[in-house]
């Protein structure tokens, strides 16, 4: 088979399920159910696949967790139909709905559970403190780097700080910080660029990452 | 804990970056091309530079594709 042809098998495929799902259809009934099966199941492996976020719960928690995100995921579907534009597979469109749910649930989870101390955000982690085995350069850089966190205003350094150097979960940061990703994330672009620059001016630059 | 060797990974600050909002609106697209096996980063550069900062947007990501593949041959009926 070409790549047209399956192209056009997954177009076809994609067509169905939308005609399927709208209502007064004859077979409606049996695609959403159909589709809320294969959400869960995306559910369930997303939710596996985020286990690190997810220690302390239990099972029935995580079934729970598992049938909330595709039932949300797929009432958010069912309203949003008409956005399906066919850039991609509908599956595809569609799991990222649930994939969203899934990430969105578990931030509140882990983030509810997240252990205080470990949220002190301003809290700069030990690893910034010169080591013996340090070579001067090292120790220099190091330096340059706590002194142009320092300079950080108070937001980007509490952002940076917590997720570029103690590893807080971004979505974890930003339910803490009642904000979103989004402007979380945009704090954080600013810090680095703003490190970026400090770190120059002291004649640290930083080469990009490959 | 942050690996401070990775300096450049840490302060990873690329011009061009779409943001969070932009790669969500487009993420299956993006993820149907890499099944595709086609390059993203040649119709959403914004976005390819984005998922390489954003630790959030890159775990949507690498488990929407992941779902995309295991999981594709699902029809309505």
């Amino acid at each position: 088979m070409t790549s047209s042809q399956n192209s056009g098998d997954r177009d076809r495929e994609s067509e169905q399920w939308v005609e399927q799902l709208r209502p007064g259809h004859p077979r409606r009934e049996q695609a959403v159910a159909a589709l809320r099966e294969a959400l869960l199941r995306v559910a369930f492996h997303e939710l596996s696949r985020r286990r690190g976020q997810l220690a302390a719960i239990r099972g029935p928690e995580l079934e729970d967790l598992a049938h909330q995100a595709a039932t949300d995921a797929l009432m958010n579907i069912l309203a949003r139909l008409d956005d399906f534009q066919g850039r991609s597979r509908f599956t595809t469109w569609a799991y990222k709905f649930v994939v969203f749910e899934v990430s969105a649930k578990v931030a509140r989870h882990a983030w509810r559970r997240y252990p205080p101390h470990e949220l002190a955000l301003d809290r700069l982690p030990d690893a910034l403190a010169p080591r013996p085995g340090d070579r001067l350069e090292q120790r220099e850089q190091l330096q340059a780097l706590s002194a142009a966190i320092d300079a950080l205003t108070a937001r980007q350094r509490e952002v940076f700080v917590a997720i570029a150097l103690n590893d807080v979960p971004i979505d974890v940061l930003a339910r803490e910080l009642a904000t979103n990703r989004n402007a979380i994330y945009k704090n954080l672009f600013d810090a680095r660029r703003n490190l970026r620059a400090s770190m120059a001016a002291a004649g640290h630059p930083i080469r990009n990452a490959a | 804990m942050a690996d401070l060797r990775r300096l450049d990974e840490l302060l990873r600050a690329e011009a061009g970056d779409a943001g969070c909002s932009a790669g969500e609106a487009i993420l299956d697209a993006y993820v149907e091309l890499e099944l595709a096996g086609e390059d993203p980063a040649r119709v959403f550069p914004g976005t390819a530079i984005h998922l390489q900062s954003c630790p959030g947007c890159r775990a949507d990501h690498d488990g929407l594709l992941e779902a995309a593949r295991r999981f594709a041959d699902v029809t309505p009926e």
